[in-house]
This record gives structure tokens, C-alpha cells and sequence, in this order.
């Protein structure tokens, strides 16, 4: 019987900006100004995230237990 | 030099069923696995290539520190309506990698891949394929209750792993191989480590409060051991090669945290195949640390980075000393760079810059880096203590695959984080393997012939023919060009008996 496996395009793309940098292409280097820039504090992404931070139950990794594994 | 460049992830999820405190671990990771499939199981993974009793020191053990526990778990596992292969539920899928329930968690293993694009995006397509399982598990159960978390605790002295696999020479000595290792190993989590809040002992709980830079370190044990699950060692000396055995050693690291970021997983693999092929062209380091276990820990425990352990020759070193002590000696040990270990020494150098003069330049890039920032920011702006317990549920949420509830798929939404993959490349990777591997021939053997295949493992594939079993070997299949052949015949072929004729014709 052959397996029939999901179908993953009804999955969809994933909510993200592309932002990809390539193991084969000249990189930057350090102080160069295409490099990483620092977090702004009071953007409205972080006020996203705080949102969504404090949406977790408190108490989510006290009931959250697992078997050993490798 | 080796030559032959091979890698692998192995990933253990956490699940977890919000809507139920007695749900059987065992079940869920087993419906979770199945509900990949439309069809229903039957069983094709081939045991027989598996020989976790094997030392690479040259022994065989007579039995493992898991051995008696995992006994106990059959034991309390033989009531069950099914028998262990199924509840194991092995998958091998359409892009050659292996999906399936090990130790009651649901673990992806990423097809062989040769290049850090497809390491990443392979190792992103096991995190979307999951979620595609929880949610068809969920649409079953009707409700959004199943979770799955791609970290390594459970905050209660539970650890699962993240194993990265490499392809050595045999020719290299087992014993060159730890020298040359163990102190990279050792400060590698200033790269590749995911971030955790607390301290844990194995099987012993957790005590709340501050930040530590790795899950795993906690459950170190010892140097070298053949052990995975108790006894826990920097490095795993399992001989199990899946390639001919007298070529070819695999590298079996279980010290490794499971990452969210790609950069951090192009970066550990990088880094720690550029470190291999400088011990395969004689490097040795020129020190040893007096007490590698204790120096992951104290390590770990010190995300600023100002920690120094011994050396066994006298005087003392920090991670970041240790790190630069590998790159200073690459650019001078390795005869040949190509454009990725270029990218990879640049990049290495950049990070080691950063963590030092200014580490928050790396989120979005390095996890513990990106999780420490969260958390920080969180822990003002609530004006809780580190001790607080809800730092432990964020630290888990960070890891959820949940696109809608994880916290790194949060600041991936915001596009706060560096993407080695595009989504149409781990689109394709949840699809097809890579093209230049024996793990995208393994794929191509489940797209084509599926229903003939009567057993499946790393090495090979076993078909149903008319005439008996019809076996393809995948040992031969390392090299580019050996692959590409394989390839065009599979490609070509009308049926397995059609493939093995014109495989034994050339």
C-alpha cells in the first residue's frame, strides 16, 4: 500500500518578511553598513511582540512534562 | 582532506495536549506521526541498520544507561493496542527524510544534505511539516489543543535532543577527532545556543532564575560516551557510520540545542564542518581544558561572557578566546576555501565581533541572543523577578511552531530575523530532497515507487519484484556525481526491476 502523505500546499506560506542572506555570497563585514542594525525600542513590532509575550499562561511550563529523550 | 561533505539534523519536538493532563505521550506522538498520512500505515523503516551499542573506541557495550528505563517504558507501553513498530509509526517522505514517534516525541530527521542552503531549509521544512501533522491532528480532535515545541526541556529535568550528523573519514583517528573537538564543542553554544531561563539536573527538576546560554548544557555528563539518553556526553562515540564502515566514521554530536534561527543552524553546521576539515588536514589545538564538562556549564551560565575555565597546560580561557583560537588557525590549516567556508569564516569572525562589542546586533541571528532580549525587555517592562515562573513559559513559547503563538514565529512575521532560506526553497524541501544526495535519491524512490518499496533505511532501499526483492544500494551513492547517475536512471526508470537492470548495465 503505497503511503499517502498530506497535502502541503494546504498549509500555505508562512507569514515572514524575506530578509535571507546567502552561505554563497560575498558577505559583509564587521561596521560595514549593510550589516545588521540594532533593535529599535519603541517600534511598533516590539509592541506586537510585548502583546503577544503577555498573552502566555504563566503557568505553561510548570504543566508542560515530558519523557526523557535523547 | 575529507572527501566527502555530508550533514543531518535530527530533531526531538516536545508535544504537548492543552485540553487533557492524562493524555498518553505515546499515543499522541503516534497519531501525530500518522496524521501525516492520508493513507494508513504500514510499516517500511529497516531496524537493522541501527547498532547504538557500538563504540567508536573500538568496543561494543553490552547494554546502554537507557537500557533498564526503556524496558520499564515497554513494560508500561505492552498494554497498548499495538505493537512497538507501530507505535513507533516510522515515515520515510517524499524529500527522504525520516518522520517518526522515537522516546514518545515526534522526531524529524533532514534528509543528507552537502550544502548549508539545503541544511536550513530542509530543517525549516521539518518545523512547517510538523505543524502540517498538528494541524490535522487538531481538525480530528476540534480544537487547536495539540502543541509542538522545537526546543530540548521540559523544565522539570526532561531533556530531548537535537543531533547534528556529519560524514568523517575513517582515516582520521577517533582519538585526533575528540582532541580537536572537544574545546570547540565546548564554547560552541556562544553560536549555536538556544537560551534558557533557570537551572535543570537531569531527571532532578528546576530551579528558577536567571539565563543561561544553552538547553543542553545542564545535561552534560562526561566527555565521551556511547550513551544518549542518561550519562549524557559532549561527544557521542555511537559507531553507527550508515556508509561503508571501514571509509567512514558519522559524527554523531548530541551536545546541540535546537535552533530556531536558520543563521544559528547554518552557523552550527558551518562552523562545525570547517573545524572537521581542519582536523582532517592535522589540526590539533594548542591546549586542552582542564575539565570540559564543567567548562560547558560555566559557559552556559555566563551569557556575558566574561567566564574563564583551566587549561590542562596551565592558565586559564574564556569561550571567546576559544573560538578565535579555531578561527585564527583556519585561514592558516585549511588548503582550500571554498565560497561557503568563506562565508562561514566571515561570518564566524562578525559574530565573535558582535558578541563582544555588541551582542544585541545579533538578533534575529543567534538564539539565546534574540531570547535574552525578549525576555529582558518583558521582565522591565512587567517588572517581574528572573525567578519569576512565567519566564519559563515564555522561554517554551519561543520555541513553539505555532505561527500564530510562537514567539520566534512572531519576529519572524515582523521580519526581525535573518533568513538563510527563501519560502519558496523550504516550500520545495517539505517536497523534494536535496538533489546532489542520496537522501534526494531515497526521496525519489518514495515519489516514483512507494508502493513497491517493502523495507526503507539510510543505506538503502529493499523493492518488491516479481522475481524476489530487488535491493538499491545507497552506500556507493556519497559523491556528487554517483548521485546525479543514480538520479537519471531513477528519473528515467518505468519501475524498480527497470532501474536495477540499467543500474547493473552501466
Amino acid at each position: 500500500m503505497k503511503h499517502a502523505y498530506a497535502d502541503i500546499q494546504s498549509v500555505g506560506s508562512f507569514d515572514r518578511k524575506e530578509r535571507p542572506v546567502d552561505p554563497i555570497s560575498k558577505p559583509s563585514g564587521p561596521g560595514e553598513e549593510s550589516g545588521p542594525k540594532r533593535p529599535e525600542t519603541d517600534s511598533p513590532s516590539r509592541d506586537n511582540l510585548m502583546k503577544r509575550m503577555r498573552k502566555v499562561d504563566p503557568k505553561q511550563a510548570e504543566k508542560y512534562r515530558q519523557r526523557t529523550g535523547e | 582532506m575529507n572527501p566527502v561533505r555530508l550533514f543531518g539534523i535530527e530533531t526531538e519536538y516536545g508535544i504537548a495536549r492543552e485540553d487533557s493532563e492524562t493524555a498518553d505521550p505515546v499515543v499522541e506522538s503516534m497519531e501525530l506521526v500518522r496524521a501525516y498520512l492520508d493513507g494508513h500505515f504500514t510499516r517500511r523503516w529497516d531496524y537493522r541498520g541501527e547498532h547504538p551499542h557500538e563504540d567508536q573506541r573500538g568496543f561494543r557495550v553490552t547494554e546502554l544507561a537507557q537500557d533498564k528505563e526503556e524496558d520499564l517504558f515497554a513494560e508500561q507501553d505492552a498494554h497498548r493496542p499495538f505493537s512497538f513498530h507501530e507505535m513507533k509509526s516510522d515515515l520515510v517522505l517524499p524529500n527522504g527524510a525520516r518522520f517518526y514517534n522515537d522516546h514518545t516525541h515526534p522526531e524529524y530527521s533532514t534528509p543528507e544534505c552537502r550544502t548549508l542552503k539545503d541544511i536550513v531549509a530542509h530543517d525549516r521544512a521539518g518545523e512547517r511539516i510538523l505543524w502540517v501533522a498538528a494541524q490535522r491532528r487538531n481538525e480530528v480532535l476540534g480544537g487547536r489543543v495539540v502543541q509542538l515545541y522545537k526546543n530540548n526541556t521540559d523544565f522539570h529535568g526532561h531533556s530531548y535532543g537535537c543531533h547534528d550528523n556529519y560524514l568523517v573519514s575513517r582515516t582520521i583517528d577517533f582519538d585526533k577527532l575528540v582532541r580537536g573537538l572537544l574545546p570547540f564543542l565546548v564554547s560552541r553554544q556562544l553560536i549555536a545556543g538556544a537560551g534558557k531561563v533557570g537551572r535543570e539536573a537531569q531527571e532532578r527538576g528546576f530551579t528558577p532564575g536567571g539565563f543561561q546560554i544553552s538547553q543542553r548544557a545542564d545535561f552534560m555528563e562526561t566527555e565521551l560516551s556511547v550513551d544518549t539518553m542518561h550519562n549524557r556526553p559532549i561527544l557521542n562515540t555511537r559507531d553507527e557510520p550508515h556508509a561503508t564502515r571501514e571509509q567512514y566514521r558519522r559524527l554523531h554530536l548530541i551536545l546541540g540545542d535546537a535552533n530556531m534561527c536558520e543563521y544559528a543552524t547554518a552557523m552550527k553546521i558551518g562552523t562545525t564542518r570547517v573545524v572537521l576539515d581542519m582536523i582532517a588536514e592535522g589540526f590539533v589545538p594548542s591546549f586542552e581544558l582542564a575539565s570540559p564538562v564543567e567548562a560547558i556549564q560555566v559557559f552556559s551560565q555566563d551569557p556575558d561572557l566574561k567566564a574563564v575555565v583551566k587549561r590542562q597546560q596551565g592558565g586559564t580561557i574564556s569561550s571567546l578566546e576559544i573560538q578565535r583560537e579555531y578561527i585564527d588557525q583556519a585561514r592558516r590549516v585549511l588548503t582550500t576555501i571554498d565560497k561557503e567556508t568563506e562565508w562561514v569564516l566571515q561570518e564566524w569572525e562578525q559574530v565573535l565581533h558582535y558578541l563582544e562589542n555588541d551582542p544585541l546586533l545579533l538578533i534575529g541571528k543567534i538564539d539565546w541572543v534574540t531570547k535574552r532580549w525578549l525576555l529582558e525587555t518583558f521582565v522591565q517592562d512587567e517588572g517581574i523577578g528572573w525567578d519569576d515562573p512565567w519566564l519559563a513559559s515564555l522561554d517554551l513559547e519561543y520555541h513553539n511552531v505555532d505561527p500564530e503563538r510562537g514567539l520566534f514565529c512572531g519576529l519572524e512575521a515582523e521580519g526581525r530575523t535573518t533568513n538563510v532560506s527563501r519560502e519558496d526553497e523550504i516550500q520545495q524541501a517539505m517536497k523534494h530532497g536535496p538533489l546532489d544526495t542520496r537522501g534526494g535519491l531515497r526521496g525519489l524512490c518514495v515519489q516514483r515507487f512507494g508502493e513497491d518499496i517493502s523495507s526503507i533505511q539510510w543505506e538503502g532501499v529493499h523493492f518488491n519484484g516479481k522475481n524476489g526483492k530487488l535491493h538499491l544500494d545507497l552506500l556507493g551513492h556519497l559523491e556528487p556525481v554517483s548521485v546525479a547517475h543514480c538520479r537519471s536512471l531513477l528519473e528515467r526508470a518505468k519501475s524498480p526491476v527497470d532501474m536495477i537492470e540499467s543500474m547493473a548495465a552501466k
